[in-house]
């Protein structure tokens, strides 16, 4: 038992102040505490990658629509394996494409394979600072990434890409606060 | 039985001198050896802070057997959302079986897989009834192996498009962060 001498030891029948703290029920309290900690903690922290198929519908012909200047989207291509092509779309017209040589670095963990595109990332962040046009901090819209891939490739190299397209990030105010989210949105090409 | 005074007791009313003697070692060194308590005090404490800041509320999201989930640095915190798995060419959705990928692999082309369309358009009305004056969200998360084919994977995303589940969220093992 831990005790606390406040020195003296009393005088006749009165009351010591010599006392003792019980540490057993604490030493009790903690090994509980720290078991059950133990048994309910969660070594493996699974998380999620977005992709978003939230894209406009086909035009309607009996409602009158503004006439909008569609947005410039990055067109991902993953179809060669010594490239990436990255395309700058307005609509229909291409505004800008750039080939990035693909250099996939694949390291082993453990039963999974990660795969990085690190070259992709870089290009695709500076493609973003030069023509990215949703970068001021109020603006709540994203910029659209649309990867087109080959119906073989595997889906590790899929998450690879989108991982390295999501390494660009903007500030954004969110209620008040300035967070850093990342500065696109992905979805697949259909065909 | 009885509830009755308690008699003489062992160090108190008998004082037991040679075993007094012996603890305090009768010139000799004690055998009554004490042990510090403060290290491992300390010790507990640092431990059960640790486990504390380490805790997570929402506990494991579970994640079907066979499966190697890849791995990624720029993910989002898990939400709680339909989960749709791809174990081997089997779908399931919430566990339960939604049908299989063999039609997709076979024909090498994206389509939609009808079961798995309607286990989901089910899940979206069930919501819908039992949140009457909510907006949906639309999220539903997939598990998929890392050598899954991308035809496979195009197939479910459009597929829970289609069925009104248009923020599609892959589930990966978060990476550290290898970059600033």
């Amino acid at each position: 038992m831990g005790g606390v001498d406040v020195g003296g030891g009393g005088k006749g029948k009165r009351k010591s102040l010599d006392s003792e703290i019980n540490m057993i029920p604490m030493i009790d309290l903690l090994m509980v505490t720290i078991s059950f900690l133990l048994i309910t903690a969660v070594w493996t922290h699974m998380a999620r990658i977005n992709a978003d198929a939230q894209v406009p519908g086909p035009p309607r012909p009996d409602v009158e629509q503004e006439k909008i200047e569609p947005e410039k989207q990055l067109h991902v291509m993953m179809q060669g394996e010594d490239k990436f092509v990255l395309v700058w779309k307005q609509g229909q017209t291409t505004v800008d494409q750039i080939d990035v040589p693909r250099k996939d670095v694949v390291t082993q963990q453990g039963a999974v394979e990660v795969v990085r595109f690190p070259d992709l990332a870089a290009k695709v962040e500076s493609e973003w600072k030069a023509k990215g046009q949703h970068s001021n901090p109020t603006d709540k819209k994203l910029d659209q990434a649309i990867l087109h891939t080959d119906n073989k490739t595997e889906f590790k190299y899929i998450i690879g890409v989108i991982d390295a397209v999501y390494q660009t990030h903007r500030d954004l105010q969110l209620g008040g606060k300035t967070e850093k989210l990342p500065a696109f949105n992905i979805t697949f090409a259909v065909n | 039985m009885p509830v009755e005074t308690p008699g003489r007791r062992l160090m108190g009313h008998i004082p037991l001198e040679f075993v007094a003697k012996k603890v305090s070692g009768a010139g000799h060194r004690s055998t009554n050896a004490s042990l510090s308590l403060t290290s491992m005090i300390d010790f507990l404490v640092v431990t059960v802070v640790f486990l504390l800041m380490t805790f997570s509320a929402s506990g494991e999201t579970p994640v079907a057997k066979g499966l190697n989930l890849p791995k990624a640095e720029n993910t989002l915190d898990m939400m709680d959302a339909p989960m749709a798995a791809i174990v081997g060419s089997q779908v399931l959705v919430d566990g339960s079986p939604a049908g299989n990928t063999r039609a997709v692999e076979e024909s090498d082309r994206m389509q939609r897989m009808d079961e798995l369309f309607n286990v989901l358009k089910a899940k979206r009305e069930l919501w819908k009834q039992t949140h009457p004056n909510k907006d949906f969200p639309g999220v539903v998360l997939l598990q998929i192996d890392q050598n899954v084919k991308a035809v496979v994977v195009k197939s479910v995303f459009q597929t829970a498009a289609f069925a009104g589940f248009p923020n599609v969220s892959f589930m990966v093992n978060n990476l550290p962060k290898s970059h600033g």
